[in-house]
């Protein structure tokens, strides 16, 4: 090993570990965005559940590779189609978890709400989802690690971030790279998934004992 | 009850497949964006995934920045099936390509083997938008390698000698060397020889390299410009019928960006870029393990064109 | 011709059905990288889930640790062995392995921490032993998420065994790949349908073996319990 190669590469390995930060962040985050509205739906309408549980989940196995290929024509070579393959994969953590989020809140509570004079959306925006949120969060957690360690796949289409530092090993037969690359992954999504942690406190104050 | 909505899931996947694939038929297919209209003095690099590659376009980048260019150098952006489209629709504006690859890739029947019948055959068959810039005096041609273990046990020379040894050599090459004619079709035809079996690498890549070192592969593609060649010891077969064609280094431009004074900095670069020293630039980035750029660099101060 | 129609009329030529490069070769190749991987990652995360499941001890490090396991990306690790190991399919099951392990950790811990302290007692006050008490009480309560971990490991395997064919051996990976090299469309997504269907059929089929292996005594207290 070269140590020195390290050092020596510092701004460039800290651009590609902020470049995977931002796209981890911008996929997690369009994710939120679609599978919350999906999720109430399907929390609301009992016919729905199964079909949206089961497209998310058959989307994840859709090999990457073939869905950046299916994107190309659309969005070309750009981090936005990498980006629009990361949220497909991070729909069937964030759906199921929401999912299970709301079905969790107790009837009662819901019905003290209503009882209250809480309209539905009301009742959706102010009980369902915010005693829902230790459960999303969990699922936000666990769909930001995977995200942060799924980004090097958009290597084959140029936009692997630090994922790209693996095409550069591969090619050279030259470890250092691929070493730099793993361990600022590894850096990245526990520091991502503390950071989160945080988050999931300040936004659910009433969980703390 | 989950079977039912799975089947309905894998129903509404595959709508959306048809949906959003309407005519794409071929990866070539370039996307809809027609791109837009960038300050001529702003030029983005692409590069595909493979070091040399990465090299020149870091060479193209530091000689374009001397003269007052704006330069973006995204590097390893994929295969040629996955850049090519990308040039089209204005993602990228340059890129380093090998004139007969390039060739194969417009037309699977093209033949022209030397550098000017290649760039007049491109010439008429890029699609409208794209200019190839006159080629440079530099190869990385694919050549049909043997270790010499191999060579000297079957006397091997030229591929004209393969034919003492068909259906006995296992053949590794990248995935499309099976199907297109400067693989398995063009070997039959050309040298009348076939191989016991089929072995899908990469185009002179890790793979293809770590399984001719390990044997489990007897012919392997490599390229001429490559390194390791000499360290290994692997013997080149002469291609007397020239199979092979030449793979003269040319950069090809978006139109709109090749103007005179871009034609005119890349004819300076021809004038110095040669394959002797495109293989010391290999050495430098795959032996020695220094970046692409700072080769690039170097060398561009090396040979006197920036200073 | 629409896409579709090219997707379909790849999967009825027939010489796609036969041959060392047709489907149901390239299927074997596919089932066999994934599940001798799901077995190693079995062999190897179950003890470690249940032992710390059963004392309590190294809680917190395994969950964690099998956290950060999940962020290992698997393109990287497989550069990284093939750099070690040259031209060998090892590379792909250190990968495949890596991947599968941490959900059948965390699930098979989770399924033991849920077993109730009551029923470890009575287990203690019957006078059964800790080896007793890990096969006849625990294991058996904890089954359904042990169970769920594997499946979840498994088709995450299949899913992800198309890295396979990226260092050159088979399974359904090949079509992606020489579909891309080809520049033959249908091809890639022919593979990529079959990848998809593979993974759910696996799902569904240990969804099945999860049912049938679970125990009439939790299969009683389900149904009382809805």
């Amino acid at each position: 090993m070269r140590w020195s190669w390290f050092p020596d590469h510092a701004d460039d390995l800290s651009a590609l570990a902020l470049q995977h930060l931002q796209m981890t962040v911008l996929a997690v985050a369009l994710g939120v965005a679609v599978a919350v509205p999906l999720a109430v739906l399907a929390h609301r309408v009992a016919w729905v559940r199964g079909p949206v549980l089961s497209l998310t989940s058959v989307l994840f196995t859709i090999p990457s590779l073939a869905l950046f290929i299916l994107l190309l024509p659309f969005t070309g070579l750009t981090r936005t189609t990498a980006v629009i393959g990361l949220t497909v994969y991070t729909l069937v953590v964030l759906v199921r978890n929401t999912v299970e989020g709301l079905g969790a809140v107790p009837p009662h509570v819901r019905e003290a709400a209503r009882a209250m004079g809480y309209g539905r959306t009301r009742v959706l925006l102010a009980v369902e989802l915010p005693l829902a949120l230790p459960v999303v969060m969990a699922g936000v957690r666990i769909a930001t690690v995977m995200t942060i360690s799924l980004v090097s796949v958009a290597g084959f289409i140029g936009q692997g971030a630090l994922g790209q530092l693996f095409i550069d090993g591969f090619q050279r037969a030259f470890p250092e790279p691929i070493v730099a690359g793993i361990a600022l992954t590894l850096l990245l999504a526990l520091v991502a998934d503390v950071a989160l942690v945080g988050v999931q406190r300040l936004l659910t104050p009433w969980t703390r004992r | 009850m989950r079977t039912l909505s799975t089947i309905a899931g894998l129903a509404a996947l595959a709508l959306t497949v048809t949906a959003c694939g309407g005519g794409a038929t071929t990866l070539a297919e370039p996307s809809a964006g027609s791109g837009a209209p960038t300050a001529a003095n702003t030029i983005v690099i692409g590069t595909a995934n493979f070091t040399e590659n990465v090299t020149l376009g870091h060479v193209y980048a530091g000689l374009l920045k001397s003269k007052g260019y704006e330069v973006t150098v995204k590097p390893n952006l994929g295969s040629r099936e996955v850049i090519f489209p990308a040039l089209q629709s204005g993602d990228i504006d340059m890129l380093p390509e090998y004139q007969g690859s390039l060739l194969l890739h417009l037309d699977k029947a093209g033949k022209a083997a030397d550098g000017d019948a290649q760039a007049a055959e491109l010439k008429a068959k890029l699609p409208a938008g794209l200019k190839l810039l006159p080629y440079a005096p530099a190869q990385d041609k694919t050549i049909w390698m043997v270790t010499r273990a191999t060579a000297d046990k079957h006397g091997l020379k030229s591929l004209d000698d393969l034919k003492k040894v068909t259906g006995q050599l296992v053949y590794g090459g990248p995935p499309e060397d099976k199907t297109r004619r400067i693989g398995l079709v063009g070997l039959k035809e050309v040298y009348g020889t076939e191989f016991k079996t089929f072995r899908a690498l990469d185009a002179g890549g890790p793979l293809t390299k770590a399984a001719l070192r390990k044997g489990d592969i007897d012919l392997a593609n490599i390229f001429s410009s490559d390194a390791e060649i000499s360290a290994n010891d692997w013997v080149g077969l002469e291609d007397p019928q020239r199979l092979q064609p030449d793979e003269n280094v040319a950069p090809l431009v978006r139109e709109q960006k090749a103007d005179a004074k871009l034609t005119a900095a890349m004819a300076e670069l021809n004038a110095k870029l040669t394959t002797e020293e495109l293989i010391k630039m290999n050495h430098k980035t795959d032996v020695e393990k220094e970046d692409p750029e700072d080769v690039a660099n170097a060398w561009l101060k090396a040979v006197g064109l920036v200073s | 011709m629409g896409l579709l129609q090219q997707i379909l009329g790849w999967f009825t030529q027939a010489g796609h059905w036969s041959g060392p490069e047709g489907l149901p070769v390239r299927l074997l190749e596919h089932l066999e990288y994934s599940l001798l991987s799901t077995v190693a990652a079995a062999l190897i995360g179950l003890p470690i889930g249940l032992y710390i499941g059963h004392t309590g001890r190294g809680a917190f490090l395994a969950i964690n640790l099998s956290g950060f396991g999940r962020a290992l990306p698997t393109v990287g690790l497989v550069t990284l062995v093939f750099l070690v190991s040259g031209l060998s399919i090892w590379p792909v099951y250190v990968a495949l392995v890596v991947l599968a392990v941490p959900a059948i950790v965390t699930n098979a811990y989770a399924g033991m921490a849920g077993v109730e302290p009551e029923l470890r007692d009575a287990a203690r006050g019957m006078g059964m032993t800790g080896w007793q008490r890990l096969w006849q009480v625990e294991v058996p309560v904890a089954l359904p998420l042990i169970l769920t971990g594997v499946r979840l490991a498994a088709v995450q395997v299949v899913a992800t065994a198309t890295i396979a064919a990226y260092v050159s051996f088979g399974g359904l990976g090949r079509y992606l790949f020489d579909g891309l090299a080809q520049r033959d469309l249908p091809q890639v997504l022919a593979g990529a349908i079959a990848v998809a269907v593979l993974a759910v059929v696996t799902d569904l089929c240990l969804a099945a073996l999860q049912r049938t292996l679970l125990p009439r005594g939790l299969r009683l207290r389900r149904a009382a319990a809805t």
